[in-house]
């Protein structure tokens, strides 16, 4: 299975992560002039390969194959085409209407890869009178319910802030499960689909009892801590029936269960990355490598679509295909 | 979409020991029925009762199932003797590990209770049933993924392992750059707002700054990088508060929007009933049951 992968920060690069965890082989696509906003990071030092030291970034993309291909340039378009006729799986978070600037329009993809499934994730969907609102994953839990309901009974309203971003978390498991869905749709059909997922919409489907309860009349009030008696006490949450520790982070890494578990697993150079949310015993799932670094895997991902050393060195010598960000880290 | 047609799913979430499981399968349960499986849910002590009954049991046969099935889903203790091809089970640490537990309990072991709130106060759980129904969604993805692969599968989801994975930027702060991210601490410059009518979300980056300074008329330089926002919080709070108070969500929505800011305002499940852009793409069905949350090549799928 051949996964395109074009998403950005959390929301798209997690859940390519996942398929690349199920057996996947993924190539993550980044131009030159715009790579993954997570290799920009707080401590990047422009004398240094910053765009390849970003913790965050590193973390979510170990294992994947790295493309540095300009898509904003005809010559990089034409190139993705035919990334395009050889994948099943073209995963992207970019704003609404970028897709379509770099010729990869869903349903222009439809009809000329009828057998691609195109997995766009996007905040508000891609209709609808706010499809262009632009969010992060707080604004969507103001706007899709989850705020309102979270917080102190008498204060105001919480998110989750930097640090959570919570849908972007979450849209990762439902995307893709919703893409293996679709696998297996086509499976049956022959057909591929473009699904059209909104993280607001996601958002609220996991309140989905309030939603029902509000339509009856009975909407929830903020309960807090939660509406069973549940407590926090000396650093220890209570509920009836049982308490634990309210960990901060340095208390979950050094916690046994935590080192157990599967939530962060280690590259083979024992890195810390991002971990795998289930596990197969049939099939013991694990890190398959770290990070590549930008463009590193440009020629081989290159000669496998087709491209002739010629037409690979003529690609970079006009900077259509690259190892390296055009500009310096944002200060 | 109906991927799952003529599978036969058993959904033990009704007999679970403990809450976390239960709601954790009848999520997967439930998504499995809205893709197309026959999904047979046995009554039993932990049925969802209500709205939230309504919500997780849609789709679902309730009742016996028949003897053959392609998987079966629940905790340990239903799971004991049911044979089928593809198990998926849902524990607290792993296999066999399930002390008592609750959803607030795996916020708090987890660190996403610790992270979520302002630095004076609480922390928050996370409203609803976020822990486990994540559980379920990733149990979800698995099964599908074994049932496409054909033949036996036993998944295992450890609701502590899901909370965690949730939880990612923290764990990864602290075994990477060894910084312990803390509740409303170096990076809390996103919170909500009161306005006219209710809240909004103050939520946007650096490259925003501008245009958030211009929208609400701030000149104090001290509040021009966001290392004095953060170290002048109180101040900085209190300087634009007046500007959010004086209109209402809609309006304030309205203006960082024209200005590509990522505000938005809080509302709530009541609210979203009439919501434009959910009746725009016909996201909630009658009684306020809301759809799988995607359009595939346009069209909602059923379920």
């Amino acid at each position: 299975m051949r996964v395109l992968d074009l998403g950005w920060l959390t929301a798209g690069a997690a859940t390519s992560t996942l398929l690349l965890d199920l057996g996947a082989e993924v190539v993550k696509v980044e131009g030159p002039g715009a790579p993954d906003p997570f290799r920009n990071w707080e401590n990047a030092d422009p004398e240094r390969e910053w765009w390849n030291e970003s913790p965050w970034f590193n973390f979510t993309n170990r294992g994947k194959r790295s493309l540095c291909l300009d898509l904003k340039d005809p010559r990089g378009q034409a190139v993705m085409q035919r990334l395009l006729a050889r994948a099943d799986i073209l995963v992207e978070n970019y704003r609404r209407g970028v897709l379509a600037e770099f010729g990869l329009d869903p349903a222009l993809l439809r009809r000329r890869f009828p057998r691609l499934i195109i997995a766009s994730i996007s905040s508000q969907g891609e209709t609808g009178p706010e499809r262009d609102m632009v969010s992060f994953g707080s604004t969507l839990e103001a706007t899709g319910g989850l705020a309102a309901l979270t917080g102190p009974p008498e204060g105001p309203p919480i998110i989750t802030g930097r640090d959570v971003n919570y849908p972007d978390q979450v849209v990762c498991l439902f995307a893709t499960a919703a893409i293996i869905a679709a696998l297996m749709e086509r499976d049956r059909s022959g057909e591929g689909a473009h699904i059209d997922l909104s993280q607001r919409e996601l958002t609220s489907f996991l309140l989905g009892e309030e939603l029902i309860a509000a339509a009856e009349g009975h909407p929830s009030p903020r309960h807090g801590y939660g509406p069973n008696g549940e407590t926090i006490r000396d650093g220890m949450a209570y509920w009836p029936g049982g308490s634990a520790p309210v960990r901060d982070g340095e208390s979950l890494a050094r916690a046994p269960e935590f080192q157990a578990g599967t939530a962060v697993l280690r590259a083979p150079d024992g890195t810390p990355v991002k971990g795998i949310p289930f596990r197969l015993q049939s099939r013991p799932l694990s890190v398959r490598g770290p990070c590549r670094p930008l463009g590193a895997d440009n020629r081989s991902v290159l000669r496998e679509a087709g491209l002739t050393e010629e037409e690979i060195a003529a690609l970079e010598e006009a900077g259509v295909v690259a190892t390296r960000p055009r500009r310096g880290p944002p200060r | 979409m109906r991927p799952l047609a003529g599978r036969r799913i058993l959904d033990l979430s009704a007999q679970a020991a403990q809450s976390p499981h239960g709601l954790a399968a009848a999520m997967a349960g439930r998504l499995a029925a809205a893709f197309g499986a026959e999904v047979y849910r046995p009554d039993g002590p932990r049925a969802p009762k209500g709205a939230l009954g309504r919500f997780l049991d849609a789709g679902k046969r309730i009742g016996p199932a028949p003897a053959a099935v392609d998987a079966a889903m629940g905790d340990s203790g239903a799971l004991a003797g049911v044979s089928a091809p593809v198990i998926l089970r849902f524990s607290v640490f792993g296999p066999g590990q399930d002390p008592p537990m609750s959803e607030f309990g795996l916020l708090a072991l987890s660190g996403l209770l610790d992270i979520v709130g302002e630095a004076e106060g609480s922390p928050w759980p996370l409203a609803g049933h976020q822990p486990a129904y994540a559980a379920g969604l990733a149990g979800l993805a698995a099964l599908l993924a074994a049932l496409r692969a054909g033949g036996e599968e036993r998944i295992e989801v450890s609701l502590f392992d899901v909370t965690c994975w949730l939880n990612w930027k923290v764990a990864a702060a602290m075994l990477v750059l060894g910084r312990i991210p803390r509740r409303g601490g170096a990076r809390a410059d996103w919170f909500t707002l009161p306005a006219a009518d209710g809240h909004i979300a103050l939520v946007y980056q650096e490259k925003d700054w501008p245009a958030l300074r211009e929208m609400l008329g701030l000149s104090d330089p001290r509040f021009d990088t966001r290392a004095g926002r953060l170290a002048l919080r109180r101040e900085f709070e209190a300087a634009i508060r007046p500007w959010f108070a004086a209109r209402t969500r809609e309006e304030i929505t309205r203006e960082a929007q024209a200005r590509r800011i990522p505000i938005g305002p809080v509302r709530h499940p009541a609210e979203l009933l009439s919501d434009p852009q959910y009746l725009a793409r016909g996201f909630l069905g009658p009684g306020g049951m809301p759809a799988l949350p995607f359009l595939v090549d346009g069209v909602r799928p059923h379920g």
